[in-house]
């Protein structure tokens, strides 16, 4: 590889969103109002299930839907009644969206000629660009001529030609199979590092959501259920719904009882020393779970997953589902009974009613959060 | 091939070739009528032979009748009503299917029911109209009173009159008025990926610019084969050019054909001639066909290549 090109490169812009909402009609309020700014140069990326209003934000930003209310402001400039070419944004949609009849290079040049870019002037961009994403030989291609990853590259190409301050990625992998997903993952963080644009990237795949992003915003119904780093997020979760969200196999939630000094399960075991009183919901990922270590939980093997690397252990305690993440290779079999204990630095309380997390609830759980706050 | 047996292919043969006869039978009869003069007609009857009049007869045409005027009618017509048909069609698709409009269904509906309501079951308030086309305005006016409000202040009311028979246009505008095309296009638009538009609005692109650089292309087969449908549609227009028009410059050449049996009985057609100018109207759609049909199966097959 030859040095870095720096020539694409865009003046990051801040994106500032106040009370921005969205509802179709009175009933229907996709996006309650929702305020929340993103650094210039950020990598933010959008997680949420579908139909949580991820893909209808990020289309508020770049103008292709109106705002119900509230207002966006990037790089200091209130955008939300501007038309998306004065927004300063540029997009890459899931399908590509090319223009079939357009060669590669027209596909890349639209934008430059629509805002009437001398022919020269954009042939030189194209090159630049098409260097950069390793598209030089399919420039005189049509769309239906390429791989999937091809054209992904050319959605790519398309939106950064202009050297847009803000780029928005709405589930731009989805359609490339499992390789292919990894390798674009590898090639948007360095592309990303290039460019220094500020982005948005809208995904439901939690895997991209931990590796791309600086920071991750959940987003649950159209709330931002927690905006922070993917570090934080997965070890201090703000709710059940980030816990169970994050992490494969999920957080294992128990129903537990307080009274005082331990919780309970709803057989009476005791799981956990906490003073505080009431319902709670009690959280351990799978793979903090202590097997055969002398615990005091008693449950056995109702089934095993072998997955290579690692294998799942499903079991119940007190009626309810849990998983175990285990190194490969330790000998246990199905139907065997096993005892467990969960690690109190481990574990993760919410609160039954709202979900929401006690923080603090175990001590030193709260060491990661003050990393975080550190990258902050 | 759903049976490979002997018997069904020797019955499918035979089927296959009374149907061909059946199709192609009165074709060679208009060829080879158009090939013998009048006198031998009058003597034989039915000229199951070729001769050797047909230039003469195909003369006859051009010099002693109005059919090469009438072509030029029917040209007029037909190409008009295609373009127009297409550019409208076009238009009103992209409506539909790219702009969120309150009840677009509902227009969608109502642009199909024309396909179920031809002009031919329309044709007498079509005649109507088109004698007089303020006559839905005078109607309402009428209705509503406006009328009697207006002549009781200014004396007399209003009563607009502008006829369009026996015009070019008069011929064309109610052919144009037809679903089919819209239908066409509206498929057509579905097939293509839904985020086209918003990528475009994203470069920069307008609705104006999006159908010019993006929509037109991508749906030059389908306008193609639309053009030359409506266009042959056009030109074999029968009923309403017969009611629309009434003098013999204006008329389009299928009508003229039909005009050429004499009105007074007991006169014999002449029928050689008849069938040379059958054969001379028929040319230019045959001609279309020949060079478009590639058109006519691409456009109706409706998939992203």
């Amino acid at each position: 590889m030859t040095a870095i090109d720096l020539s694409i490169r865009a003046a990051a812009a801040e994106i500032e969103l106040i009370g921005v909402t969205k509802s179709y009609d009175a009933k229907n309020t996709i996006i309650p109002p929702i305020d929340v700014t993103l650094r210039p140069g950020e990598f933010t990326v959008v997680l949420g299930p579908s139909g949580c209003g991820k893909s209808t934000l990020l289309q508020m930003i770049a103008g292709l839907e109106r705002v119900s209310g509230g207002r966006i402001v990037i790089g200091g400039r209130e955008v939300q009644d501007l038309e998306p070419k004065h927004r300063g944004c540029a997009m890459v949609f899931q399908n590509y969206a090319l223009y079939p009849h357009m060669t590669v290079a027209e596909n890349m040049a639209y934008s430059l000629k629509v805002a009437g870019v001398s022919k020269a002037a954009r042939a030189e961009r194209v090159a630049k660009v098409a260097k950069m994403l390793g598209l030089a030989d399919f420039l005189e291609r049509k769309p239906s001529q390429l791989s999937g990853g091809q054209r992904q590259r050319v959605a790519i190409g398309r939106a950064i030609i202009r050297e847009p301050g803000v780029l928005l990625f709405d589930e731009p992998l989805s359609n490339l199979d499992a390789q292919l997903r990894h390798d674009m993952r590898v090639e948007l963080a360095e592309l990303h590092r290039r460019i220094g644009a500020t982005s948005i990237f809208v995904t439901h795949d939690q895997v991209e959501a931990m590796t791309l992003a600086d920071r991750i915003l959940i987003l649950n119904k159209g709330r931002i259920e927690q905006f922070d780093t993917p570090k934080v997020i997965y070890h201090n979760p703000a709710s059940v719904f980030v816990a169970k969200f994050i992490g494969s196999p999920p957080m294992n939630i128990l129903d537990v009882t307080g009274d005082g000094s331990v919780l309970r399960l709803a057989d009476g075991q005791v799981v956990a020393s906490y003073a505080g009183k009431g319902n709670f919901q009690l959280g351990i990922r799978p793979e903090d779970i202590a097997v055969n270590d002398g615990g005091s939980i008693k449950t056995e093997i109702r089934y095993r997953e072998d997955l290579g690397s690692h294998e799942i252990l499903e079991t119940k305690i007190a009626d309810q589902n849990l998983r175990i993440a285990m190194p490969f290779g330790v000998e246990i079999d199905t139907g065997q009974a096993l005892s467990l204990s969960f690690p109190q630095a481990r574990l993760h309380l919410f609160e039954r009613e709202t979900g929401r997390a006690i923080s603090g609830a175990f001590g030193d759980a709260k060491s990661q959060s003050a990393a975080a706050k550190e990258y902050q | 091939m759903v049976e490979n047996a002997r018997s069904i292919n020797i019955a499918a043969g035979i089927l296959l070739a009374i149907g061909i006869l059946y199709i192609v039978g009165p074709l060679y009869l208009t060829l080879s009528t158009a090939s013998q003069s009048y006198e031998y007609m009058l003597r034989n009857g039915l000229a199951w032979v070729p001769g050797t009049e047909f230039f003469a007869n195909i003369e006859k045409v051009i010099h002693d009748t109005r059919i090469p005027i009438q072509m030029l009618n029917s040209m007029i017509v037909a190409f008009s009503n295609a373009l127009a048909t297409c550019v409208l069609s076009f238009l009103s698709a992209y409506a539909i299917v790219y702009f969120r409009i309150r009840w677009a269904g509902v227009v969608f509906a109502l642009i199909l029911a024309t396909i179920m309501l031809p002009l031919d079951i329309r044709v007498i308030t079509t005649y109507q109209v088109a004698a007089n086309i303020f006559s839905p305005l005078n109607a309402v006016l009428d209705f509503t009173g406006l009328n009697t409000l207006i002549a009781s202040v200014f004396g007399s009311p209003v009563q607009l009159e502008l006829s369009v028979l026996d015009t070019h246009f008069g011929l064309v505008a109610p052919l144009v008025a037809h679903g089919t095309g819209t239908f066409l296009f509206r498929q057509f638009f579905m097939t293509l990926p839904k985020d086209l538009f918003k990528a475009a609005r994203m470069d920069g692109a307008g609705p104006i610019r999006f159908l010019i650089d993006i929509l037109l292309p991508l749906a030059r087969t389908s306008f193609a084969s639309l053009f030359v449908l409506t266009f042959l549609s056009g030109w074999t227009q029968y009923l309403w050019p017969l009611v629309g028009a009434s003098t013999p410059d204006m008329q389009t050449a299928v009508v003229g054909l039909a005009r050429l049996v004499p009105d007074a009985d007991g006169q014999v057609p002449d029928f050689p001639m008849i069938m040379a100018g059958a054969v001379l109207v028929s040319l230019v759609p045959l001609t279309m066909i020949a060079l478009l049909q590639r058109f006519l199966v691409q456009g109706l097959v409706l998939s992203e290549k």
